[in-house]
């Protein structure tokens, strides 16, 4: 498989104090990847350096073998999607006009939607269960729909990359399954790559072929879920006691001592 | 796989049917009222005739065809194109009280032409078009040098945007002061004046128009995206600075244009495109599209009602300009009601007011400024200019001369510790680094008060202008409270809140500059803070006032640091929000006020000396408001000293001078915290 993401001695920093250390990743294409590690390990940063919404301090980022910034915007767009933290308010658009503005990295400033970019909207509304709520607009939405409404318009944009930070973090469990669910599905489906911040271990190794843990800013664990759900190693990820049980093959359940 | 959606779908949404009702009606209503005086004269298939031909004959005719249907046709094209204008700034700063008039783009043009006037007239006469555009993209440049670093974020672009405005001003107040003799009729044209009497001016202007309305339209998919906020506009690609820079630039070419022709018509590009929103406009094309109409209907309303103001009234002109700030301001205080979702406004989540410089000692920052100040005292009250030259009054001659420099000076270093208090007091109670007496609009409303009071031609007194001033200020400041709690604090609501009364006050100001006279030039030197007007007993007073109030504060300050937490919280922890609140309200009212009245509303001292303070490392509330009110004090003091020898034997206003050096510390503070 040829890595997406080439990232080598990466160092961010925001005015003294060093985000990212000397980081040195591949991501897989094809490969869902969770980026764990607590509040302010540099995940999010990781995230946004990939998504190019942060210049790194020194290093180098390649995307498919190709240096990293020289690609133009567009271009770059329709490679990787990146869904923010915190959307914003979308101040009264419709889930279809959310999900609409996914063609802009195809389509530009004005080229005319065809007949195609309508059926890919289409189906990406589908794909994420909104078909009800098309007309709907996002603001009235709950939590969840309007999460889903997002990765819709992400899906719309047709990339082969998606940066999802904490996607499910205001969400309850029923929708933070049901949206790692369909992030896994498309995944796979598409041959996506994706990579995702989150903070739930458990649903991270249930749902991800990789685990990737940050600390302080550095790579402190990388490897399979099977690799990473160990006593020892959450215990250095997350600098808590922890145990762990394997209740089915596959299915783990971490808790603390 | 997904929960069965609980409710139906639903479908397409459609345009709400009171969108177009409202702008026939306001178009209709319009026109008949501007008609109305002619259709005594000619019958109505003549009187819209009157818009291609005219009969030689008849005298109302040809009135009619040269002066009337220029006016209605110049007032609905630039009503149109300022509507787009501000529904496209909006749309680029994610911002509803962004509009030409916030950017500093029409007090840039307005600029150029004063300059022009006062040092090459010829160039006024060769193009009034070149000079007011240049004036325009000066101020607009201004603003993007200084939130280039920023990524044009929306809160900074504005905030650059009010402070160049209230700059030009000052500095076209100066001129004005020094030169008022040249630039007499600049007032009426300040104020916009639609009187037409050919078609030349609109043959001139509609095709620009259409031009750059064209292209804002073609702009639109990109502006689309803009909308949802800056990471997420660029993950899709599109060239978020860019965009912004090349709609900005043609915003300020449409209003430039416009503004070159008429003058400044104020608060049309604010309040159409708000208008329209609330009206239920949703998406950006329907934005567009409905702004236009809708600006150029309440402009056609505006000037009409303008006309008739200055037929029905004793002769005295009564500008445009006027009449849509009138329009303006309601409009903006009803949309303050109405706008839901503002506080999650795109772009709000990457603002960079969150900064935290290292803190440092009271004692030594503020024994500096302390000292500062002291030195600022001896020398304005001893080092000044005679009439040959430069001369020291020892200590022991300063009985003599404290009469004349002594009160002005108390008061104006009074006022600076006044307005720094009251500075921090607000930026506290709302949680907003960006909140002050001057961009609230708690001095406009103090303001608006004693424009009353001079209009009215009332002889009140000093006390009774400083019970008036606080009556203004407190009213400004609760209503600004009530409006804005419901969305807690957050920085646009207070900010538009603060710019419909500032609105408010503009609508008076310029009212009386257009009737001109001595109430103009009284208003005008109060307005800017002359601080010779100050009497020893009224000196005295406002000392035993400071001094009552700080005495106050000290009570307030556990208070005061925990009501930025939020009401919930801070009822929790057993303060009894409420009182507190009301409290500190009529606190900084009264500071407020007891300032305004000295140095008149428009200093940036209550913005500047908390956000020194804060600069200099003083971040809990009780040192903030101790080194602000010196700080404050320092600013005005030195103020009051230059105004007194810049122009020996001349005198400036001493607020003015403080606005002119507030506004360049406050740009160049800004521009430096962009690049830390």
């Amino acid at each position: 498989m040829p890595v997406f993401f080439d990232v080598s001695s990466l160092d961010v920093r925001i005015g003294d104090t060093a985000i990212l250390h000397d980081l040195n990743l591949g991501f897989v294409e094809g490969e869902v990847t969770a980026l764990l590690g607590h509040n302010g390990s540099g995940k999010s940063t990781l995230l946004k350096v990939l998504a190019r919404q942060l210049a790194p301090t020194s290093g180098k980022v390649q995307l498919l073998g190709r240096p990293f910034q020289s690609t133009g915007a567009r271009e770059f767009a329709r490679h990787v999607g990146y869904l923010p933290q915190h959307p914003p308010g979308t101040d009264g658009l419709t889930v279809r006009e959310l999900v609409a503005l996914g063609r802009y990295p195809w389509r530009g400033p004005l080229g005319r939607y065809n007949d195609e970019d309508h059926r890919l909207i289409t189906q990406a509304i589908e794909d994420t269960g909104l078909g009800l709520f098309q007309h709907r607009s996002v603001d009235t939405l709950s939590g969840g729909e309007r999460q889903r409404a997002w990765i819709a318009m992400l899906l719309a944009q047709q990339t082969r990359c998606l940066l999802l930070d904490e996607p499910i973090s205001a969400l309850d469990v029923k929708h933070q399954v049901e949206t790692l669910r369909l992030v896994h599905r498309l995944a796979q489906q598409r041959d996506l790559t994706v990579v995702v911040v989150l903070h739930d271990v458990d649903l991270a190794a249930r749902f991800c072929d990789r685990l990737v843990a940050l600390k302080s800013g550095q790579l402190v664990a990388d490897g399979s879920p099977r690799d990473i759900m160990d006593a020892g190693i959450l215990e250095s990820i997350y600098d808590v006691p922890m145990g762990v049980m394997e209740r089915a093959p596959g299915q783990w359940v971490s808790y603390v001592h | 796989m997904f929960a069965e959606p609980s409710e139906r779908g639903v479908s397409q949404p459609t345009l709400p049917a009171r969108l177009p009702v409202a702008v026939a009606l306001i178009w209709c209503g319009a026109f008949l009222a501007s008609a109305a005086p002619w259709l005594g004269q000619l019958d109505t298939g003549t009187l819209i005739a009157a818009f291609w031909t005219f009969e030689a004959s008849d005298y109302a005719s040809v009135l009619a065809h040269y002066s009337w249907a220029p006016r209605v046709a110049i007032a609905v094209l630039i009503g149109c194109g300022l509507g787009l204008a501000g529904a496209v700034t909006q749309q680029i700063l994610g911002n509803p009280l962004a509009s030409p008039s916030t950017l500093g783009v029409e007090a840039g043009s307005q600029f150029g032409i004063s300059v022009a006037t006062l040092f090459f007239p010829g160039l006024l006469a060769f193009s009034p078009d070149l000079v007011a555009v240049t004036g325009g993209l000066l101020a607009i440049g201004l603003v993007i040098a200084l939130t280039w670093r920023l990524g044009f974020s929306p809160v900074t672009v504005i905030l650059a945007g009010l402070v160049v405005t209230f700059f030009l001003g000052a500095v076209n107040m100066a001129f004005l002061l020094l030169k008022g003799e040249w630039l007499g009729n600049l007032f009426i044209w300040g104020a916009g004046s639609l009187a037409q009497n050919n078609w030349h001016p609109f043959m001139d202007l509609w095709p620009r128009v259409l031009v750059l309305g064209v292209l804002m339209v073609l702009l639109m998919r990109p502006l689309q995206v803009m909308q949802l906020g800056q990471a997420s506009a660029r993950s899709l690609g599109a060239k978020v600075g860019l965009i912004r820079l090349l709609a900005l630039f043609l915003v300020v070419l449409m209003s430039a244009t416009v503004v070159s022709r008429v003058g400044v018509v104020a608060f049309i590009g604010l309040a159409a495109p708000v208008l329209a929103r609330l009206l239920g406009a949703r998406t950006l094309l329907q934005r567009l599209i409905w702004s236009s109409l809708l600006g150029s209907g309440l402009l056609l309303l505006a000037d009409t009602a303008a006309h008739w103001a200055s037929t029905w009234g004793d002769g005295s002109l009564v500008p445009t300009g006027t009449t849509t700030a009138l329009i303006g301001g309601p409009i903006i205080l009803i949309a303050l009601q109405g706008l839901k979702n503002t506080h999650h406004m795109p772009g709000q989540d990457d603002s960079h007011t969150g900064f935290l410089p290292k803190r440092r000692s009271t004692l030594a920052i503020g024994g500096a400024i302390a000292v500062l100040l002291l030195i600022t005292l001896v020398t304005s009250m001893s080092w000044s200019p005679g009439l040959t030259d430069w001369s020291w009054t020892p200590i022991a001659q300063w009985h003599e001369a404290w009469i004349w420099r002594g009160p002005r000076l108390l008061a104006a270093v009074l006022a600076g510790m006044a307005l720094g208090l009251a500075g921090t007091l607000i930026q506290r109670m709302t949680g907003n680094v960006m909140a002050s007496p001057e961009m609230l609009g708690i001095s406009g409303g103090a303001a608006v008060v004693m424009v009353l009071i001079v209009l009215s031609g009332a002889d009140i007194g000093r006390a009774g202008q400083l019970g008036a001033a606080t009556l203004g200020a407190a009213t400004a400041l609760g209503l600004l409270i009530l409006l804005a709690r419901r969305h807690r604090f957050a920085g646009n609501q207070l900010l538009l809140g603060g710019l419909a009364l500032y609105v408010f006050m503009d609508a008076g100001l310029r009212l009386v500059m257009a009737s001109g006279g001595t109430v103009a030039s009284r208003l005008l030197n109060w307005m800017y803070g002359a601080t010779w007007l100050v009497s020893e007993t009224e000196a005295l007073g406002l000392l035993g006032l400071i001094l009552l109030i700080a005495a106050t504060l000290l009570l307030t300050v556990r208070p005061l640091s925990i009501l930025p937490l939020g009401e919930t919280s801070a009822s929790s922890l057993g303060l009894p929000v409420a009182k507190v609140r009301l409290l500190l309200l009529l606190l900084a009212a009264l500071l407020t006020a007891s300032a305004t009245v000295v140095i008149g509303p428009l200093s940036f001292v209550g913005l500047i000396a908390p956000h020194l303070a804060r600069v200099l490392g003083q971040q809990t509330v009780g040192r903030q408001l101790i080194v602000a009110a010196l700080a404050g004090g320092l600013l005005l003091g030195i103020a009051d000293y230059l105004s007194r020898i810049v122009v020996y034997p001349n005198q400036l206003p001493a607020g003015l001078l403080a606005a002119l050096v507030g506004g360049l510390y406050f740009l160049w503070g800004l521009s430096r915290h962009g690049r830390a």
